[in-house]
């Protein structure tokens, strides 16, 4: 069957540049009663000095811990009382922290992040605490081996700093002090280099008028907050744990989003794993019965990019596993059918649509899109580009970029043997 | 939105709720079963039958389903809990109908006995799966021992054993009984077309044929008891308490549900302040589950081995100062903001619009607005909350714990 055309999509973006440099991006939708915010702050996990792997997951809770006038409970009884989805998320390359709201209450949301972003207390106490639930955290990934796996396969597969755990390092986390965290949050908070995205139901001419007030000052000549990218990590990795499964991740080179060929990569990712009648699915469960879960996803920053699989089995499966999914990666440049591109790209068209009637979702979206390419794509830009996939193109971009490393590791029981 | 109903001689119900200004559409059936319609024999069936039902029918074969629903772009899946399994996709309005005819083939599965070994592996793997993912565990054992002899204690997954003793003979006997078309709603939530929608339901459906089924009910044992497990490979130690709550049935579940945010809400709520924010434990969260003809309330904490009577003892104050103080007029008053948010950025999507309608009408066969949740929500006072606590006794609870090895 044939693709039918959609409706057309929004393809409205607001954007206003603050007098300090921090970028504003809105997407309104109709029919939503609510809207979602983010902050972008350029103090992600890659962005650390050296030896504070860990700080940005303190940040994340010491900030919320008292701001401006108010401490720590009265901030939290603030946020509580207008009902906030709160949202803070520790990547690669930001900090994120926003929420999700009934749209009448954002003027008042907006100022309480300002203060938590331009007056956080930071008090010493409060930072011993903030410490202490981060290395808890990372003690329970221990626990969660399916979770843990793809933190330490970003960590080999990108050349450092880009993998360092978001999560952070149990020795770098003992040794941090309010002192020099506090630092952190001083140079890498930057306004000239922040993002700040908006979607559902809002007035930009309003929020940018707030916004000017909130966050005043002029640009600052700050410093390009770069990532310097060292060299390249280990093959393979296993970790020994007396678990019920080998949690088995892999990872192999691909085009970064700003790519010419991205949009090949993500449809030939799809045609591997998008649906259940993709490859991985059909050859590992289907056919074989070797997992219950196995799934492979497109994983990109902008200095470098990956295809990312998750595969757990039980142990006297796992090699077999890993070599059915490494012939599927390299089985893939041979030829696709053209019913599976038409299903690839189907899938992702309808996955694109169905998040955009999501303010979340749509706030996260233009908000990494304007990180990676500098602008943010409309929806109908993407559903074309997706459009003029075809096998043939597919087949060029895997002649050209061919699998050639597979960065590997296994959590579990037993070991397997990589090739 | 306006809600739509018809019920067909077999006794299927139909229920819609349109909403044209959707971009897109959900659609689900709905079967009134679970592992607590199991016996101990056939523990994991219900679930083991969710599986089963994508490995196609007379017509498909497992592969070409899974192909037919790519095809359509839906973001599909089915969950089994207790006493419900669900079916659901969540697509495009011009690709409604055919999702919608392929849910309808695949209630009438083959069951083949070749595709039930195979899968039987996979279920394997998932409880495999489950057992190293320890704050699941800890809530499916918690549950077992909360509900003992009662049907609700019978795992969802079942065990490697109950499953590996499974017959497809024994599975195509439950499948007959439980997924009648009298045991079933479809359901439809956001952009499309009633009548068309019916007329592509209406006819298949009509030949399913109705059983009597039945489901018992019972009292929950619940009480205070005790249990810990040690695991090798653990450093955390993962705790559940479980206690009675309001069945699904009872008015006072719209209390239970602020209650709960107030106890163990993940920021803001009495545990958070007292355990999350001074770091004796990284989680410690309330969850309130109204079922049919019963309830109950989770807590879920996880901290390390050295904080656990530190944290036990903490809990305890907190339901003690409940039952003896009750609640504060503001608690209440943050706990109803950040539930009526919740509520509506969730009715946002059609899906989460299909899962209201479904389980309402699963329960209470009755359409309920956003607007009646909401005015539901609004209208709980200090003191209904304070009478459910009262009648509750969380202290009295059941408490499973699943840590490392303990050094003494």
């Amino acid at each position: 069957m044939r693709y039918k055309r959609y409706e057309k999509m929004p393809e409205k973006v607001d954007k206003h540049i603050l007098k300090n440099g921090m970028v504003l991006l809105g997407e309104p939708m109709e029919s939503v009663e609510s809207v979602a915010f983010g902050f972008m702050l350029p103090a992600g996990a890659a962005r650390l000095p050296e030896g504070c792997c860990g700080a940005s997951n303190i940040i994340a809770d010491w900030i919320f811990r008292g701001a401006g006038s108010k401490n720590s409970r009265q901030l939290s009884d603030a946020l509580d009382g207008l009902g906030l989805h709160r949202v803070s998320f520790v990547g690669g390359s930001h900090i994120t922290i926003g929420a999700a709201l009934e749209a009448s209450n954002l003027t008042q949301s907006l100022e309480l992040y300002a203060d938590i972003i331009l007056e956080p207390s930071l008090k010493e106490d409060q930072f011993e605490l903030a410490r202490q639930l981060a290395i808890d955290s990372v003690h329970a990934l221990d626990d969660e081996p399916r979770q843990k796996v793809m933190l330490k396969l970003r960590e080999q597969f990108y050349p450092p700093p880009l993998g360092r755990s978001t999560a952070g390092d149990i020795d770098e986390l003992k040794v941090l002090t309010a002192g020099q965290t506090g630092q952190i949050v001083k140079s890498k908070f930057n306004l000239s280099q922040t993002i700040f995205t908006v979607a559902g139901k809002y007035d930009f001419n309003a929020v940018c008028r707030q916004m000017e007030s909130l966050f005043p000052g002029s640009k600052t000549d700050a410093q390009q907050s770069a990532v310097f990218v060292q060299g390249k990590a280990g093959k393979y990795t296993h970790i020994d744990n007396e678990g019920a499964q080998v949690h088995i991740g892999l990872m192999t080179e691909t085009v970064k989003p700003m790519d010419d060929d991205y949009y090949n990569a993500r449809v030939a990712v799809s045609v591997l794993s998008g649906g259940m009648g993709a490859r991985l699915f059909t050859e590992v469960r289907e056919k074989r019965g070797l997992c219950y879960a196995i799934r492979a996803r497109y994983h990109g920053l902008k200095e470098a990019a990956g295809i990312m699989c998750y595969a757990g089995t039980t142990p006297d499966k796992a090699q077999e596993t890993l070599d059915v999914v490494i012939g599927e990666f390299e089985r893939l440049g041979e030829g696709i059918s053209e019913e599976e591109i038409d299903r690839a790209k189907v899938g992702l068209k309808s996955a694109l649509i169905l998040q955009s009637e999501s303010s979340s979702s749509r706030a996260g979206a233009i908000g990494s899109d304007y990180y990676m390419l500098g602008r943010v794509r409309s929806l109908d830009e993407i559903k074309n580009k997706i459009e003029q996939i075809t096998v043939d193109t597919i087949l060029g971009f895997l002649r050209n970029n061919k699998f050639k490393e597979f960065t590997i590791v296994t959590i579990g029981p037993k070991q397997v043997t990589v090739k | 939105m306006e809600f739509k109903k018809k019920t067909l001689g077999n006794g299927l119900d139909l229920i819609g709720e349109v909403n044209r200004a959707a971009k897109s559409a959900a659609v689900g059936f709905f079967i009134k079963t679970g592992s607590r319609d199991e016996t101990k024999q056939i523990n994991g069936v219900s679930h083991f039958l969710e599986h089963m039902l994508f490995k196609g029918t007379e017509k498909l074969s497992a592969i070409e389903v899974n192909e037919a629903f790519d095809r359509t772009g839906a973001e599909f899946n089915a969950g089994t809990s207790w006493e419900n399994t669900v079916y659901y996709a969540a697509v495009l309005p011009e690709y409604l109908e055919q999702v919608t005819k392929l849910w309808i083939e695949l209630m009438r599965p083959a069951l083949r006995e070749e595709d039930f070994n195979l899968e039987k592996n996979v279920i394997k793997e998932e409880i495999a799966m489950y057992r190293d993912t320890p704050n699941f565990e800890v809530m499916d054992k918690c549950q077992s021992l909360y509900f003992e002899d009662h049907p609700c204690g019978n795992s969802v997954l079942g065990s490697v054993e109950s499953v590996e003793g499974l017959t497809a003979e024994q599975m195509r006997e439950y499948f007959t009984r439980r997924y009648a078309p009298n045991n079933i709603v479809f359901a439809c939530a956001g952009n499309f077309d009633w009548d068309k929608i019916c007329s592509v339901v209406e006819s298949p459906c009509s030949q399913w044929q109705s059983q009597r089924a039945e489901r018992k009910l019972g009292e929950a044992p619940g009480g205070k008891k005790k249990k810990r497990i040690e695991k090798a490979n653990l450093v955390r130690e993962h705790i559940c308490l479980m206690s009675a709550g309001p069945s699904a049935q009872d008015e006072a579940k719209f209390a239970a549900l602020l209650l709960g945010v107030i106890v163990g809400d993940s920021v803001g709520s009495r545990f958070y302040w007292e355990l999350v924010d001074k770091a004796l434990a990284e989680a410690a969260v309330t969850h309130c589950c109204p079922m049919d003809g019963v309830g109950v309330f989770y807590n879920n904490i996880c901290c390390s081995p050295e904080n656990v009577s530190a944290v036990l003892g903490i809990v305890e104050d907190i339901f003690q100062s409940l039952c003896e103080s009750g609640i504060k007029e503001e608690e209440l008053n943050k706990a109803r903001n950040k539930v009526l948010s919740r509520l509506v950025l969730e009715n946002e999507l059609p899906m989460g619009r299909l899962s209201a309608l479904g389980s309402n009408w699963i329960y209470l066969k009755q359409y309920r607005t956003i607007e009646d949740d909401i005015g539901a929500i609004k209208a709980v006072t200090v003191d209904d909350v304070n009478s459910l606590i009262k009648q509750l006794n969380l202290g009295e609870s059941t408490q499973f714990s699943i840590g490392p090895a303990q050094s003494s």
